[in-house]
């Protein structure tokens, strides 16, 4: 009896380092980096896996911006992880198309795709199409309807926007006006001097202006009209001076380990189930005849702010450093 | 749970017979694999952080000690862990010893549910705790929008602020303090007392001149405890701080590492080290003020006469009370109602009510089911684990002293005593390349966390233990001995079924503390080994209050049902081993 126990209690290291081996020993994984918001994030991933049993994916959830820092920290390491990336929008994408990080995709079916939806490369694929607008808690006071109003200083104090240094629509927006004469950095210096609040991604916007704490903020679209829609108190404007629009794109990274399981992710993205998942979730697809969200009217008229990628690429870095010196953090 | 950093007592008991010190070939193994146990859990991970410091690459080098001391974002994360460390110690230290005395010296009534109530906040996670507080304040607050006295849109969140972090240490940790100046109170001689009273002082001066002098190593030792709790505190600062872009060291550490991942960790071993310091600080500053007197108590005797507070009573009951509402009722109220509330902002009625977030967060999210799995899966792994090693072990330290079992005792103390992203540091450092010899790679999978636990729990079930043993007379064990039963033999049934009670309600406290922990895992967690507590934190960071409020309900509800279970283990306990029991 005694002799039973004690080899009990030496077996229990074992025991240990078995079921660790069985768990380090998977099936195919990819290592997917994505901004997705956590549910919805989650909910691609579920869909992705019942598509294509096999494939587990494991998942790393930020902002652009701040899945852009952790590449480049494990760039200067020599050892990027993720095989997918799902990030905010194309300068991200060319920032590391240009160092070379990204793997050209031929033989993605592109078929249905507008080819501004695409890199012309086919290194990177755009899923949606993303604006930012302006949205405002509609027990507020006022109903702003152009991008000056929040300039207005009857609006101090009460501002709240998604932090560029860390969202990557927000960096492109930030980049995309300052080139422009008619907002440029005074825009974001006004921006400043009403005490907007710049706090870490789009889901912290829409908590703070439905909740009232800061009744009027900018964020994407979806966010808005899909809580909108669950009843929140809030509104969204598409600004008629123009909004600018991101596209969610998905990539390869040239270092992935499994690039066959990465392929059949991107293919997953930009298939018609793909595409009607996005809808589902209430985003705008990019594949046209997939449909539209309930919240836009066939007949709704949004104006897209031409916005130069090549340019903002130049200036995105040195914009985000000035941001961070403006708005601290 | 009770977190004092008990010194063991030695027992009085006599030397064993000679020739019972004969040790048995079953009995070194069990000692080799106890001290193995010790090493792999608290000192390797120790001191590989230290060689992280010093040789980091395995050279000598002040260079990240340099690099760490001239980054202003140190010394200012620095200066906040001490404003809201002792702030939030300060607070704690007044409402516990209030309280405590309270409880321990007046004839108030409903004393066991009245303190079964005031710990309950301690057996709660810090960031449940911050989430629940942050629901009754702000414009969007359900409770306030229900009574209709919600502060109008644009105002801030008053917690959001180092004051706020501060409130919540208070409350998070008050119980702690009144824990320990209670066990103090109940050894007060009455003799003392009564020879005030009957000198002729008043109850205040009694109170002030005889009962407070005798108390002060109970509210020092209290003291530094709870200062090291709120400086190594991550839960409260990460929701109430990050938000005011007020970061404490365990905040910039955890920023840090999940921006830039592993390439910063000299970086951030620095920075852990540093809250270790200051933890440490506190301890050794209340070694040495509890040194410069003699605070002894010559008699046990029966407890004090009550003193009667007459028509103050019901008064002093009243806000006694009313303490109770404010911390638990409100907070687990307004956490209660944001959980079915359907979407940010949407005011609360029996129509809009709705139970979606909780069936979202049950079925619908695949982090969250996986994190439910991890989470009950880590805890009961650690608490097997450690009732397991804490019997061979409680029975070295409290029936075979020796300069060995007591320093045994002190390094399994270290990986708690310390702020809990030290040991997380410590490792990441240890597992992120794989383990040598038999290359096995755990970092990035759950094994690393519940590594992790396991040297952070183990002394909550090692202590109990401990204590439990000191109550077992030890003559069945030597009546065993001699009737010729080996070590595996009377372990297994002598032993184990005398100090079972003890070493399970231990492995109980533990299930509780690492079911929704956030500190530990927030550092090394990776996808499919998420836990509750990543899973709120991630669900509040995002903005998804009501899924985070969902899940916290859950967690809440789980724990009352677990502290339930224990009370029926209760008569077979030593007093104090369930902390919630008066």
């Amino acid at each position: 009896m005694s002799r039973r126990f004690s080899m009990g209690l030496k077996l229990i290291p074992f025991a240990f380092a078995a079921s660790m081996i069985a768990s380090a020993a998977q099936a195919e994984t990819i290592m997917l980096y994505t901004s997705q918001p956590e549910a919805d994030a989650s909910k691609t991933i579920e869909e992705f896996r019942k598509a294509n049993p096999g494939i587990d994916v494991q998942v790393y959830r930020s902002g652009t911006s701040d899945i852009l820092s952790k590449l480049a920290a494990e760039f200067a390491a020599g050892a990027p992880q993720p095989d997918v990336l799902f990030i905010a929008d194309a300068v991200s994408m060319e920032l590391l198309k240009k160092d070379g990080r990204l793997a050209a995709y031929k033989e993605a079916n592109t078929t249905g795709f507008s080819p501004e939806a695409y890199d012309a490369d086919k290194t990177y694929f755009g899923s949606k199409l993303i604006t930012t607008g302006i949205a405002y808690n509609t027990g507020a006071p006022k109903k702003p309807q152009h991008w000056q109003d929040l300039a207005d200083s009857s609006y101090k104090g009460m501002i709240v926007m998604p932090s560029p240094l860390y969202s990557g629509a927000a960096a492109y927006m930030l980049s995309g006006f300052a080139a422009k004469p008619e907002y440029g950095w005074g825009y974001f210096e006004k921006l400043k001097a009403n005490d907007t609040l710049a706090v870490r991604g789009n889901g912290a916007v829409l908590k703070s202006v439905a909740s009232g704490e800061k009744p009027y903020g900018i964020l994407v679209d979806f966010m808005a009209l899909n809580a909108k829609a669950k009843g929140s108190p809030i509104e969204f404007v598409f600004p008629e001076e123009g909004v600018p629009a991101v596209t969610e794109p998905v990539a390869i990274m040239s270092t992935a380990k499994n690039p066959a399981g990465a392929k059949k992710f991107i293919d997953f993205i930009l298939s018609d189930a793909g595409q009607k998942l996005a809808l589902s979730q209430g985003y705008l697809p990019a594949k046209e005849n997939v449909g539209r969200p309930s919240w836009l009217p066939q007949d709704a008229k949004i104006k897209i702010m031409p916005i130069d990628i090549k340019a903002v690429l130049q200036r995105t870095e040195e914009d985000k450093k000035k941001f961070s010196d403006l708005f601290g953090g | 749970m009770a977190v004092s950093i008990s010194r063991v007592q030695a027992s009085p008991e006599l030397p064993a017979p000679a020739s019972l010190k004969k040790s048995l070939p079953s009995e070194w193994m069990l000692t080799g694999f106890v001290v193995a146990i010790v090493v792999v859990l608290s000192i390797l991970p120790m001191l590989r952080l230290i060689q992280e410091i010093i040789a980091p690459g395995g050279k000598l080098s002040t260079a990240a000690i340099e690099a760490g001391l001239a980054n202003p974002a140190t010394w200012t994360a620095t200066w906040h862990s001490l404003v809201v460390g002792f702030g939030g110690t300060a607070l704690a230290v007044f409402f516990g010893t209030t309280i405590a005395i309270l409880v321990s010296l007046t004839d108030v009534r409903g004393r066991s549910a009245f303190v079964l109530c005031y710990v309950t906040p301690l057996m709660i996670a810090p960031q449940v705790t911050a989430l629940a507080w942050l629901q009754l304040f702000g414009p969007a607050s359900p409770l306030l929008k229900l009574l209709g006295i919600a502060p109008p849109l644009g105002s801030r969140n008053p917690l959001y602020s180092p004051e706020g972090i501060i409130l919540l240490l208070g409350v998070q940790y008050g119980p702690l303090v009144f824990l320990m100046v209670r066990a103090g109170l109940r050894k007060l001689p009455r003799e003392l007392i009564e020879a005030a009273l009957a000198g002729g002082a008043s109850r205040w001066t009694t109170l002030r001149t005889v009962i407070l002098p005798l108390m002060t190593p109970a509210i020092i030792g209290a003291s530094a405890l709870v200062f090291v709790s709120c400086v190594g505190n991550f839960g409260i600062p990460a929701f109430l701080g990050i938000p005011a872009n007020y970061l404490v060291l365990p905040t910039l550490i955890y920023q840090r590492l999940a921006g830039a991942g592993p390439s910063v960790l000299a970086e951030v071993a620095f920075l852990s080290v540093l809250i270790g310091l200051i933890a440490m600080a506190g301890i050794v500053a209340q070694d040495i003020i509890s040194r410069r007197r003699d605070y002894r108590i010559t008699s046990t005797s029966l407890p004090a006469e009550p003193f009667e507070l007459g028509r103050y009573r019901i008064l002093t009951e009243v806000i006694m009370w009313a303490v109770v509402v404010i911390i638990l009722v409100l907070p687990l109220l307004g956490l209660f109602l944001t959980s079915i509330v359907p979407g940010y902002g949407i005011p609360l009625s029996a129509k809009t009510a709705t139970l979606s977030n909780y069936s979202f967060v049950l079925f619908d999210h695949a982090g969250a089911k996986s994190a439910f799995f991890n989470s009950s899966l880590l805890s009961v792994g650690a608490a097997v684990f450690a009732v397991l090693i804490a019997v061979p072990l409680g029975y070295f330290i409290a029936w075979r002293m020796s300069w060995w079992t007591k320093f045994l005792n002190l390094t399994i103390e270290l990986p708690y005593a310390l702020p809990g992203v030290v040991l997380a540091i410590a490792a990441l450092l240890l597992f992120l390349k794989p383990i040598p010899v038999i290359n096995l790679h755990i970092y990035n999978t759950v094994w690393i966390i519940l590594y992790a636990y396991l040297a952070r729990f183990m002394v909550l079930a090692l202590r109990p233990t401990v204590s439990g043993f000191h109550q077992i007379d030890r003559s069945l064990e030597e009546a065993a001995q001699v009737a010729g039963a080996g070590f595996f033999m009377r372990l297994r049934t002598i032993i184990f079924p005398l100090v079972a009670p003890v070493a399970v309600a231990g492995g109980l406290l533990i299930f509780m503390t690492a079911l929704s922990e956030l500190t530990v895992s927030a550092l090394l967690w990776s996808s499919g080994s998420e836990t509750i507590g990543v899973v709120i934190f991630s669900f509040e960071q995002g903005g998804d209050s009501s899924y985070a409020a969902a899940i916290s309900m859950i967690t809440v509800v789980l724990t009352f049902l677990v502290m339930l279970a224990s009370n029926l283990l209760a008569p077979h306990l030593p007093n104090g081993v369930l902390p919630w029991r008066d």
